[in-house]
């Protein structure tokens, strides 16, 4: 169905009929991967979508007729009190994702505190309900089989992302305890059609594949993870919005996959064949330490960092099974899910 | 070489958690015990799920004198004899002596030291003479170094250090092998590492991380090591601690002492 279809469809009840058109939905995270498409596809529901940005002249912002731009940041509880104004639902997907930031407090601030002002705002303004996004980072590295919702994490917390992300899931169970609305939703390594930054990992290998600049496959390839096609996750965010149960939490994931089978797939989707080499993992842990001491004596921002080495032992498995069972959550297959990103990278 | 089984305390959480996922990775069936609600159910059901291994899970706290006597007779039941035991159960307190109250000092005491004296009592009853045994009991640096704020915990830990040290002694002859693990600071629960976070230099050097600590333990067990010490840092500290002459050492002490004051 297309927007234009629907738009025109229900314009002769549109006033005072049509519920979508008055919802008012606060999105924070505009500008993100997920943030932005998940913009857009409320807005081409009719949905009056508040775009908290704290640049609202960032060129990933869509412009778009009912995506209405407010200036605020999610440390500033006012400014979010402003842009919470009216709103019934709030979807926070605001954080910070990036590997490495120069001021270390920089994750706690975004995550945790500004997950917690989000929340007080949204309660403050009695919001009906919120759709948290967190990430599979919260169990990390996984076993033999893929991981559901309810099993363990295996290692610690070396990576500020992933601490800062489970700590944010713990003010959210303070909320819901004390009554707020709140569903979490944890994607795995997000891929598709949208900007290559910094915090978008997947699409900084493909791009990189396409331009002949990434020739390496990590160990012996064999190493197993999660990709989730960010229409996918987009589509399981409205679900959740729609269905989730307060308090829970939902993978959005899709297929498992090994390096090899990646790089075979990519190969395949882009007609461009390069022969990969394969690097040891002791080899890429070395390498990552030296990366961190490059850091630590010019400030420099590193390319690799040994917790992430570390990472290369473990599968990052996990099951969508419950996100499946409850919202009816979909897994586009990964080689088309990795065609449409190809096909857009190479046009971009 | 039929499986081998390994009793581990203090299962559900932090070294513990990390204890049971390095046995389970290495093919031990397992005995995990926890305090009731502290999610050991999941823990015990997702190892089950994920290797090939027996998996028993006893919920109970092992300040209760009718603990110890009621693991052995569970496994006794079942026929399931124990190789390995790693007294990990223990309680930590970062705190002036005043500012706890005597309950906790004495479910302290008990569980890091009358736990592991009286299942390492009971775990060598039922040891199979014929084939190796391991006890593993978890001490700390802070058995070594005089730290303020963990007085109770220290001196717990120094009675472990003197127990192990002294059992290694009585069970030379025997097929029993007994390991001090005297770890630095873990990242266990991730609240802490926000604190540990702030932490420069060199206190950040000696805080490792929980799964590398228990597979250099697990490892250096099966060797037979007397101590284990994990990271270079600390066994340097160690080193240090054996060089410094006695007056250097109090001075290093009261000017933390000092920190600790202004904090």
């Amino acid at each position: 169905m297309s927007y234009k279809n629907l738009w025109y469809g229900h314009r002769g009840t549109h006033y005072g009929y049509c519920i979508s058109c008055m919802t008012k939905i606060l999105i924070t995270g505009a500008t993100g991967f997920i943030g932005r498409e998940l913009s857009l596809a409320l807005a081409n529901k009719g949905y009056r979508v508040m775009a908290l940005c704290r640049n609202t002249a960032h060129p990933y912002l869509i412009k778009h007729k009912n995506i209405e731009p407010v200036t605020g940041d999610i440390l500033y509880p006012d400014t979010l009190k402003q842009a919470i104004k009216g709103c019934t639902q709030v979807y926070h997907t605001a954080a910070l994702a990036k590997m490495w930031s120069r001021n270390p407090d920089a994750f706690y601030d975004a995550n945790v505190t500004g997950t917690r002002n989000v929340l007080a705002a949204a309660a403050d303004a009695g919001v009906q309900k919120i759709v948290y996004t967190s990430t599979c980072g919260v169990w990390g590295p996984t076993l033999n089989f893929p991981l559901t919702e309810d099993e363990p994490r295996i290692v610690g917390f070396p990576i500020a992302y992933e601490r800062t992300k489970y700590l944010a899931e713990l003010e959210v169970q303070q909320f819901v305890a004390c009554g707020l609305d709140v569903v979490t939703v944890n994607p795995s390594r997000v891929f598709g059609e949208g900007p290559v930054t910094d915090s978008n990992t997947v699409g900084k290998m493909v791009s990189g594949y396409l331009r002949g600049k990434w020739r390496i496959i990590p160990g012996d390839g064999g190493q197993i993870s999660n990709y989730a096609y960010l229409h996918d996750v987009v589509a399981g965010h409205l679900a959740a919005m729609d269905k989730g149960i307060s308090g829970n939490r939902y993978i959005l994931g899709g297929e498992d996959i090994s390096f090899n089978q990646f790089f075979d797939t990519l190969g395949k989707a882009s007609g461009i064949k390069h022969g990969m080499l394969r690097v040891p993992q002791k080899a890429i842990k070395f390498y990552s330490r030296v990366e961190w001491l490059k850091t630590r004596l010019t400030g420099l921002p590193p390319f690799f960092l040994p917790e992430f080495a570390d990472r290369l032992n473990f599968n990052q498995k996990y099951s969508s099974q419950k996100a499946a069972d409850q919202l009816g959550y979909r897994i586009t297959p990964f080689d088309q899910a990795m065609q449409k990103t190809v096909d857009y990278l190479k046009q971009a | 070489m039929p499986q081998l089984t390994a009793i581990v305390t203090g299962a559900s959480e932090g070294l513990g958690k990390s204890f049971a996922i390095e046995l389970a990775r290495r093919n031990y069936n397992l005995v995990l015990i926890s305090l009731p609600g502290s999610g050991l159910p999941q823990l015990a059901s997702y190892l089950r799920k994920n290797f090939n291994i027996r998996v028993d899970e006893i919920e109970t706290d092992l300040t209760n004198a009718e603990s110890y006597p009621g693991i052995f007779n569970h496994l006794g039941l079942k026929s399931i004899t124990a190789h390995m035991l790693i007294n990990n159960a223990g309680l930590g307190n970062w705190s002036w002596f005043e500012d706890k109250g005597t309950a906790f000092y004495k479910k302290q005491i008990e569980l890091n030291v009358i736990t592991p004296v009286l299942l390492t009592r009971l775990f060598l009853e039922q040891a199979n003479t014929d084939t190796t045994s391991y006890i593993l009991n978890v001490g700390s640096l802070g058995g070594l170094f005089v730290v303020p704020k963990k007085q109770v915990y220290g001196a717990t830990k120094s009675f472990i250090r003197y127990f192990t040290k002294c059992l290694q002694l009585e069970l030379s002859g025997s097929k029993v092998r007994i390991s001090l693990l005297s770890p630095g600071g873990i990242n266990t629960k991730p609240e802490l590492l926000v604190m540990n976070n702030r932490l420069k230099g060199l206190s950040k050097a000696t805080i490792m991380e929980a799964e590398d600590v228990a597979r250099i333990a697990i490892d250096g067990l099966l060797k037979g090591k007397k101590e284990i010490i994990p990271g270079l840092m600390n066994r340097f500290l160690v080193v240090l601690n054996g060089l410094l002459p006695a007056f250097a050492k109090e001075a290093i002490i009261r000017s933390r002492l000092k920190l600790i004051l202004k904090s």
